[in-house]
């Protein structure tokens, strides 16, 4: 009997059935796609911020002092330490070597090129990795994939003869992709046929606008630069991009001041300290520091925008439990009639009670569902259309947290919305509500 | 006599029905506060984001030609290009030898203009400012010098004594330099300011305006834009506020679909009343009009209700998210306004459809 009263309500009040089924489809459809997007806006809003570039630098310990007055060396430091390339695999090993998004290690040299009429002249140049696979993770990782504002023209080099040329000693050597540069061979005395004919031989494939003085020099494979500089192994600085929580008090803490207790929190966080902390510990002879321009200002952006999402995720919460359970509490009012006819058919407050939470429960659950599978769809749909162009794949928003978190949501929501009406229709009299009607 | 019985039937209407008036009146602010508080962030959000983003420093360098000092009034005319709202700081820079023989840049400027520019510099101690020869040491030069309070410092063969007030860590290249008050810098050294670092607050369009100003006003010198800064944020404002536009659409729609469910459902239910005024002899649209007279005075009281409690939640939510008040807007008044009428009508004339179909005679006999 109650089955089929449940059933044939359904079947016949079609109308208000639909009525009170879209608006908790609506609400949770909202909130789903906002709770969705809130939690997913961290990783997307740190995608767009590597624009600023690496957040942690690695350089020697013992390295001399930089001489830089807007980024150009005015006294290039001869024989300073280096960081051997082989150690950064280790850069993997570390307890947040997932957050680590990008390394792109760096050698500057000097060197002695062939300008035409054979006149010897001296370049500076960096050696950088190119799309270079890191062990055998499947992500590429080089000096492009962390400086995004780079402007190319042609292509990054892709074996060890290959060369990209800065836009500005472009224009003075009247270099375009195509041409080649001469460079002496290094350890032959000078003004003889072997410096100027053995020496290796590059051949340009792009010209690079990066906005640096990076632009005045030439952009080389590592291993290049290396071999070139005869400096085997050898990177001189390391940029890296890490995915962070943003710093709070507790990550300014000296690591090495607290308990043990609070040591092994601090550590197992990805705060930037606590990565370059790692990062000092697996690579010997290795200073690692935050970028403080990067990491604070990009820790307050981040904080900010997820803070308004999850705000705003709190507003679409509230107003959409608001607008449901005002929909449910009308749909229940408008069965007033139903009500009465059933007690004074003898059916206790209980029963009736309990057909009408049955109902509402069912509806809730049916539509909360529908409504978490198209707030998903919306989800993933608006952060593909707002967050697109990223390079990374398109993300499944289906997050299968949120399914039982809504419908709870869904369900509490519509119960409460109904509990008033319920309660204010079982108290009148059946014969007052009857006649009300007739 | 007409008018007179049609605002007498509106007030019982509404008296009468307390309960369902109090309701239809909640669903219409509700949807009214919604509307304001989503409408009134989102007018503030470029303007509030743009204020983060100035945490990231300048955006703009204007630098000297190579071996020559920029004019003493290149600050003031970098000022007024760039607007009142900029900040700016000029820097010179020199080599200079410590006392342990190590090469070091040596940078002068004034702290105060820098300490507002570059607010991720973490700086123990900022210098006194009565003091001419305070000076502070970044981390990795002040492992180069001999006596931290009392710096030596050697260039073109005249020494300064400084005094290291506290020190710098920004993981840049200022933790391989020592900064000091630019008076003292050019007394010392006799080399002017060559740099001005520039932060235009703004999207693209106010950094690229303030850039061909300030290359008008000042010739001769290089004025660049900081890229990855610039176009960074421009692209995470937009961003940023095509997500917002998504969610004030989204919200807005969920609400109004919900308080639209809830108002006709009630004007449905009135089918008697309907039959019965029209058994009485009234018409077709002055009923309609009776129906959706109420309706519109439900709108607006829920719009003067709702953009109170909407600007409060906009404040509260701005407040508690970027440390600034919004003030309420009363330029979005006018969307909210047409919002609400928009579904009152709506409300109001959906369920027309249905109550045509009736006649007055089968339902008032409660066929």
């Amino acid at each position: 009997m109650f089955f089929r009263l449940l059933m044939e309500s359904f079947l016949r009040q079609r109308r208000r059935k639909l009525l009170a089924g879209i608006a908790i489809l609506l609400g949770t459809t909202a909130v789903t796609a906002m709770l969705a997007l809130a939690t997913t806006i961290g990783d997307r809003v740190h995608k767009e911020l590597a624009v600023y570039g690496a957040n942690i630098i690695v350089y020697p310990k013992a390295d001399l002092l930089d001489v830089k007055v807007g980024g150009v060396d005015v006294k290039p430091a001869s024989g300073g330490a280096y960081l051997k390339e082989s150690d950064l695999a280790k850069l993997k090993t570390i307890f947040w070597a997932n957050n680590i998004t990008g390394i792109s290690p760096e050698l500057p040299i000097t060197m002695t090129m062939i300008a035409d009429g054979g006149v010897e002249r001296q370049v500076n140049a960096t050696g950088f990795w190119f799309d270079h696979q890191l062990g055998n993770e499947t992500t590429r990782t080089g000096a492009s994939q962390l400086h995004p504002t780079w402007k190319l023209v042609g292509r990054w080099p892709e074996d060890s003869s290959e060369v990209v040329i800065g836009s500005l000693l472009a224009h003075a050597l009247g270099k375009k992709p195509g041409d080649v540069v001469y460079l002496t061979l290094a350890n032959a005395p000078p003004n003889t046929h072997a410096r100027v004919a053995e020496g290796p031989i590059l051949r340009v494939v792009g010209v690079a606008d990066t906005a640096s003085p990076l632009d005045n020099q030439l952009l080389l494979p590592l291993a290049t630069a290396q071999q070139i500089n005869n400096t085997p192994d050898a990177i001189s600085r390391v940029e890296i991009s890490a995915r962070t929580k943003p710093e709070d008090a507790f990550a300014r803490k000296n690591p090495d001041s607290l308990s043990p207790k609070d040591h092994e929190i601090w550590y197992c966080r990805p705060y930037a300290n606590s990565i370059a902390y790692q990062i000092r510990e697996a690579m010997p002879g290795a200073q690692a520091e935050q970028v403080r321009r990067v990491e604070q200002s990009e820790g307050n952006v981040l904080k900010r925008i997820s803070g308004l999402m999850w705000l705003i995720s709190a507003a679409a919460l509230l107003a959409a439990g608001f607008a449901v359970s005002a929909a449910m509490a009308t749909a229940i009012l408008e069965r007033r009639g139903e009500i009465g006819l059933m007690r004074s058919l003898g059916a206790s407050k209980g029963a009736i009670a309990f057909l009408f939470y049955t109902e509402t429960g069912l509806l809730a659950v049916l539509s909360g569902s529908l409504g978490y599978l198209a707030g998903s769809g919306l989800a993933a749909w608006l952060g593909a259309r707002i967050f697109h162009g990223d390079g990374g794949a398109p993300e499944s928003v289906l997050i299968p947290v949120l399914l039982p978190v809504v419908v709870a949501l869904a369900l509490v929501v519509a119960v409460a919305g109904s509990t008033p009406s319920i309660r204010a229709a079982l108290r009148m009299e059946p014969s007052a509500i009857l006649r009300e009607d007739a | 006599m007409a008018t007179l019985s049609f605002t007498g039937m509106l007030r019982r209407s509404l008296v009468h029905r307390r309960a369902r008036s109090l309701s239809a009146l909640i669903a219409m602010t509700v949807s009214a506060g919604v509307a304001t508080a989503l409408l009134t962030l989102y007018a503030d959000l470029d303007a509030k984001l743009h204020k983060e983003f100035r945490s990231f420093g300048a955006n703009i360098v204007i630098t000297a030609p190579a071996n020559a000092s920029l004019l003493p009034d290149a600050l003031a005319h970098a000022q007024q290009a760039a607007g009142t709202d900029a900040l700016a700081a000029e820097f010179a820079y020199a080599v200079a030898t410590t006392d342990t023989g190590t090469p070091v840049v040596v940078a002068g400027t004034d702290f105060a203009a820098v300490k507002r520019l570059d607010s991720w510099w973490q700086v123990d101690a900022w210098p006194d400012p009565a003091v001419a020869n305070a000076a502070l040491l970044g981390q990795r030069a002040a492992q180069f010098v001999g006596n931290e309070h009392s710096v030596a410092l050697t260039y073109a063969g005249r020494t300064v004594t400084l005094q290291g007030a506290g020190r710098i860590k920004t993981g840049g290249d200022e933790d391989s330099r020592i900064y000091i008050p630019l008076a003292a810098f050019t007394a010392w050294t006799g080399v002017g300011p060559s740099v001005i670092e520039l932060q235009v607050p703004g999207g693209t369009a106010r950094v690229e305006a303030a850039m061909a100003k300030l290359q008008k006003d000042l010739p001769g010198v290089q004025v660049q834009p900081v890229r990855q800064l610039v176009e960074g944020e421009s692209k995470i404002v937009d961003r940023t506020h095509a997500l917002m536009y998504g969610a004030v659409l989204l919200i807005a729609l969920t609400v109004a679909v919900s308080v639209l469910a809830t108002l006709s459902a009630s004007v449905l239910e009135r089918r008697r009343d309907f039959a019965l005024m029209k058994a009485l002899g009234g018409s077709q649209a002055h009923l309609m009009g009776m129906f959706l007279l109420e309706a519109l005075v439900l709108a607006l009281a829920g719009v003067a209700v709702g953009f109170v409690v909407g600007s409060a939640a906009a404040w509260a939510i701005s407040e508690g998210n970027f440390h600034t008040a919004t003030l309420p807007h009363l330029s979005v008044l006018p969307l909210v306004l047409l919002l609400n009428v928009a579904i009152a009508a709506l409300a109001a004339l959906l369920p027309v459809r249905v109550l045509r179909g009736l006649q007055p005679a089968a339902l008032l006999k409660g066929e």
